[in-house]
């Protein structure tokens, strides 16, 4: 009886199947950075790092886990203020490493502000938007809204880097349309980013998309100089992503060409995403077994125990291995998303959704790169990957999820 | 509205997951065979183990070709890093001596794969042993070595870079120097950097055969030397050189005064890397009046005392005019041939038909291809004697209408003085494995008989005396009695004799009394002094005494006539034969057995089911008289295998036809 009573009580308070799977991700993620660091003397001590940084996040977790709930409504600005500086910091003093410039060192090891804005953008833009006079189809305030989120996304795109940006884009207008915003305000903060990308994809694809804006504004009839305000703001972002693009190295260039044909240069930046699908691909059913991985382990794809960790586990431990991390994903995401629904306060539940959308978004262009659905776009695996502030910032992040179970009942 | 749109991110989300595992499924399921194959493909690779190419040695086993391992280097550039680049500059330049910048030069092109030293000999080699840097690669790239650089260049040939053979023996043993290549499965890495190599797909390579030379590389020094300082001397477009075996067809020395140093042979012109020798012919000249001599006096036609009127110098034949260098009156055939008179030889050679004397020409191997182991080989021209004009015979019988090269009349001149038996010309003695185990060995081939041992003997006193007391008095050595016989020809220039041109020859032979060496000297247009007695004798004077000097034991030994051997007793016998002992191999016959006999200079070999024409050949070669009945093969053979043979012994030999397996062989 005793024994039944502590364990409901438990389960209360504490989301195993929230914890568990992030735990068993991230010994997977070992596992892979074992497998394909094995054999590269260059990389032979990442995965003891991974191994105590691990250690470490799971303590830093508890603690988030166990402050009380109120706290992350209190280090709101001040977060959000130091992500700002951090992030103004690591561009005139960051270490450049493989052409972004996202590294503060800190004595020892290295640390990517990146990481903890995305923690501070959340919990600022979550409390701007859960504010009671806040009007989310108010055109002043999605511009506030959308100002919090973007002045980091500015600063990391200077680094440059591209993917973080992606996941930051991903996370606002994630939590911007879940805060409600009409249909209307959607196609207003969305258009311009369709034509953006539509852009890149030649003259035609542009003036295609723009002439669907023109018909879209018409259905939602609005005044005629609100209208023509907002294709003037379509045409813009057009115009600027092609300006953009042609101030985008070289390297990065290639990277979205060899998107749109990956075997045009196969052995140049398609070189990757080719690798990519043969190592998972000749994984098969079963895998080549642990440490078995011949692509894996011949290094055919550069700093597999990063953004590439997937492809060590879908050659491994085949499709059944790919499943399972597919699996444990699905149980986390739903776990968070039934949170979201659950909890009662709104700014709680703009943070979850900004958390699940970062968690959601990492995966979505991670894995979608290795199985070739998605642009090459270097960032890592929630847990997975090897990145020590990565993992830090996810386990914080899971923290205030768990923190947000832990004391879901408090809020009615 | 909260929940909705939720909802909705769970629906797109759950989308995702759904797209996500259609998409493995691709891959892992249905594609997976493909890229399995893609992965492996690139993973793994035959590899060919090029063999060991063999070495090559003179007659004495004197090294004169091996290959050296050097090692190339090159770069990825799609590996290598900025850092690397400069780490890579660095050493480079330190251990090379080049710039810096020449390297960073090298490595900055768009190219993946950049050579950034080619062909580095294995000491320094050794000092980038552990310097390693992602990115740079290095690959055996083996050279042949060729010792003794221009030594025997035309004899010896080059590879190329795939390491086949070219020219000279490299090509014409070139399968048996390159080996077999062997193959390997290996496993590699992104880099190209071979990770494993498969223990059961290993196949390895075999080395080819090392060859051992009839050359010797003091003779074909002595002969380069000579024709280079004879060159120097008499001015000239070129001189070839060749000396050789008589007895058996070996060649010790062929040279050509243009020659190439194989180390580097795309430094020099192809002209130079042509072997004049046997690929080159020329109008011999008076060196062929032996030739003609010899057909009269086997035909019996004229003996050497027989006078012949040479007309002063000057002789009308059809609107013809011949001359002749110094005018005479009554010569001896002995003093038409030592003085080299045309008109003599114009007149004697109206004496034997057409078709006779261009059977024995035929049967000296004019007009023919030796068939020495050397690629490039040229027939010559021997004209048909129904297309001969009615002077061919005269201007063949000095030397002229007649083209031969020089490898022709060595070989035909060595079957003029050896006992009359025209041997095959070879440069390959032996192969041996890398262990020095004999493989195989090369034996004499003789082709056939062309004169009598008498005859032989009385040209051999007849050249004897050339040097004596006619035209070859410049050849005379300065220890042994050398015979031979001068030569000089007009060149042809387009379609005409030239007057200023010529090509100035000696032939000859030493010891003279049992003769080891036959020397070949030709100059081509000398400037001082054009007859072949005055530019090519002294020339191979020359060789001859350094010769002799660099071999004095050898020569003392064999100074005396071999006749001397039938007093020998038995017991002895065997000892002091023991370098008359002649491994006879059957050409004539490709069957599938090769009849092999040994053969003793006193002891009746076994002939026994061989083909009367070698029985006969061998009978030739101890000088037993014979009487054959029938034909085919040897069945029968009145003197017994082992007994002890003499001049005088005449053996009965009873043939018959003999058929194999169906095929009637004779």
């Amino acid at each position: 009886m005793l024994a039944l009573r502590i364990d409901y009580k438990l389960n209360d308070r504490f989301d195993l199947g929230l914890f568990l799977p992030a735990i068993l991700l991230t010994i997977f993620g070992l596992a892979a950075i074992y497998s394909a660091t094995i054999n590269n003397l260059n990389a032979s001590g990442n995965f003891t790092k991974q191994l105590f940084w691990g250690i470490g996040s799971i303590i830093v977790f508890f603690i988030a886990y166990s402050v009380p709930t109120n706290t992350f409504r209190l280090v709101t600005i001040p977060s959000y203020l130091l992500s700002l500086l951090l992030l103004t910091a690591v561009l005139l003093i960051g270490r450049r490493v493989s052409g972004a410039k996202s590294w503060l060192d800190l004595g020892m090891m290295g640390f990517q502000p990146s990481e903890f804005a995305k923690i501070g953008t959340v919990l600022a833009l979550a409390s701007f938007l859960s504010r009671k006079n806040t009007d989310i189809d108010n055109f002043r305030d999605i511009l506030f809204a959308l100002a919090i989120g973007l002045i980091p996304v500015a600063l990391i795109l200077l680094e440059p880097d591209t993917g973080t940006s992606f996941i930051f884009l991903g996370f606002i207008l994630t939590m911007i349309f879940w805060k409600g915003i009409s249909l209307f305000g959607l196609f207003v903060v969305l258009s311009p980013g369709i034509v953006a990308v539509s852009s890149l994809f030649g003259m035609y694809y542009f003036i295609g998309s723009l002439i669907i804006v023109a018909a879209a504004l018409i259905f939602f009839r609005k005044d005629i100089f609100f209208s023509g305000s907002i294709f003037a703001l379509n045409l813009a972002a057009g115009f600027f992503t092609d300006y953009v693009f042609k101030a985008l190295s070289p390297h990065q260039q290639k990277r979205i060409h060899s998107f749109i044909d990956p075997s045009a240069d196969p052995l140049g930046a398609g070189y990757n995403a080719i690798q990519a699908q043969v190592a998972v691909g000749s994984g098969g059913i079963w895998g080549k077994g642990f440490l078995n991985g011949n692509q894996t382990q011949l290094q055919f794809i550069p700093e597999q125990w990063t953004d590439f960790i997937f492809c060590v586990i879908g050659e491994e431990f085949g499709f059944i291995g790919g499943i399972v991390v597919l699996s444990l994903f699905l149980i986390l995401f739903v776990r968070i998303l039934r949170l979201i629904t659950s909890a009662k306060d709104e700014f709680l539940s703009l943070t979850l959704t900004g958390i699940f959308s970062i968690y959601f978004f990492h995966f979505l262009i991670n894995v979608g790169m290795v199985v070739g659905i998605m642009p090459v776009v270097g960032i890592p695996l929630p847990f997975v990957s090897y990145g020590g502030s990565s993992l830090l910032a996810n386990m914080i992040m899971l923290g205030i999820v768990a923190n947000v179970y832990r004391t879901r009942k408090n809020y009615t | 509205m909260i929940n909705s749109r939720t909802l909705t991110i769970a629906i797109l989300m759950l989308l995702f997951f759904t797209i996500l595992i259609v998409k493995l499924i691709d891959i892992q399921v249905f594609k997976s065979e493909e890229l399995k194959y893609f992965a492996q493909r690139q993973q793994t690779r035959w590899e060919s183990i090029t063999a060991e190419r063999g070495r090559v040695y003179d007659r004495n086993n004197l090294l004169l070709e091996y290959n050296r391992h050097d090692v190339t280097y090159s770069v990825d550039l799609r590996m290598l890093k900025k850092s690397g680049k400069k780490k890579i500059a660095q050493k480079f330049s330190e251990i090379f001596g080049k710039d810096y910048s020449h390297y960073m030069n090298l490595m900055s092109g768009s190219k993946k794969m950049v050579v950034i030293e080619k062909k580095v000999n294995p000491e320094t080699a050794a000092l980038l042993k552990d310097f390693k840097v992602e990115g740079l690669k290095f690959d055996e790239d083996p050279s042949r070595v060729y010792q003794y650089g221009r030594l025997a260049s035309h004899v010896l040939g080059y590879v190329d870079e795939t390491k086949h053979g070219i020219t000279g023996i490299e090509k014409s043993y070139d399968t048996e120097l390159f080996g077999v290549c062997g193959t390997k499965l290996v496993e590699r890495n992104a880099l190209g950097q071979i990770i494993a190599v498969s223990q059961e797909e290993n196949y390895p390579a075999i080395s080819g055969s090392n060859l051992v030379l009839t050359i010797n590389k003091t003779y074909q020094e002595i002969l380069e030397q000579e024709l280079k300082s004879g060159i120097d001397q008499y001015g000239g477009k070129s001189a070839m050189g060749i000396i050789m075996d008589p007895g058996n067809g070996e060649i010790l020395a062929l040279a050509n005064s243009n020659d190439f140093d194989p180390n580097i042979y795309s430094e020099f012109a192809l002209d130079d890397r042509r072997n004049r020798c046997i690929s080159d012919t020329y109008e011999p000249g008076s060196t062929f009046k032996a030739f003609t001599l010899a057909a009269l006096l086997e035909e019996n036609l004229v003996s050497i005392n027989d006078k012949c009127f040479v007309e002063n110098g000057t002789f009308r034949f059809k609107n013809k005019i011949i001359k002749d260098t110094h005018p005479d009156g009554w010569l001896t055939v002995k003093q038409v041939f030592e003085k080299s008179s045309n008109i003599g030889f114009a007149k004697l050679v109206q004496k034997i038909d057409n078709d006779k004397y261009y059977k024995y020409l035929r049967g000296f191997g004019f007009g023919n291809f030796t068939s020495i182991d050397l690629p490039g080989e040229v027939k010559g021209k021997l004209k048909k004697p129904n297309l001969w004009s009615s002077l061919s015979k005269v201007y063949m019988s000095f030397g002229y209408e007649v083209a031969v090269t020089p490898i022709q009349l060595i070989t035909a001149f060595s079957a003029l003085i050896n006992g009359g038996i025209l041997y095959q010309p070879f440069i390959l003695k032996k192969k041996v494995d890398d262990s020095g185990k004999l493989i195989s060995e090369n034996s004499p081939t003789a082709v056939r008989r062309v004169i009598s041992e008498k005859t032989s003997q009385i040209m051999r006193d007849l050249l004897i005396g050339v040097v004596k007391n006619g035209t070859g008095v410049n050849a005379k050595l300065d220890d042994f009695n050398a015979g031979g016989k001068t030569g000089t020809s007009k060149k042809i220039i387009g379609t005409e004799y030239s007057d200023t041109e010529y090509n100035s020859s000696f032939i000859g032979f030493f010891p003279a009394e049992n003769p080891q060496l036959v020397c070949l000297i030709i100059v081509d247009s000398p400037e001082k002094g054009k007859y072949g007695g005055l530019v090519a004798a002294p020339i191979f004077k020359e060789v001859g005494n350094r010769i002799i000097q660099s071999d004095l034991e050898f020569f003392q030994d064999n100074i005396k006539p071999n006749t001397k051997s039938d007093n020998i007793s038995t017991e002895n016998s065997d000892e002091n034969n023991s370098k008359l002992n002649v491994k006879y191999v059957s050409n004539e016959f490709k069957l599938k057995e090769r009849s092999e006999v040994d053969i003793k200079k006193n002891l009746m070999p076994d002939l026994k089911n061989l083909p009367l024409r070698d029985g006969l050949l061998i009978l030739n070669y101890l000088n037993v008289k014979y009487k054959v009945n029938g034909s085919g093969r040897i069945v029968y053979q009145s003197i017994k295998p082992g007994e002890r043979i003499n001049k005088k012994s005449l053996c009965i030999l009873n043939c018959e036809e003999i058929k194999v397996n169906g095929t009637q062989v004779y």
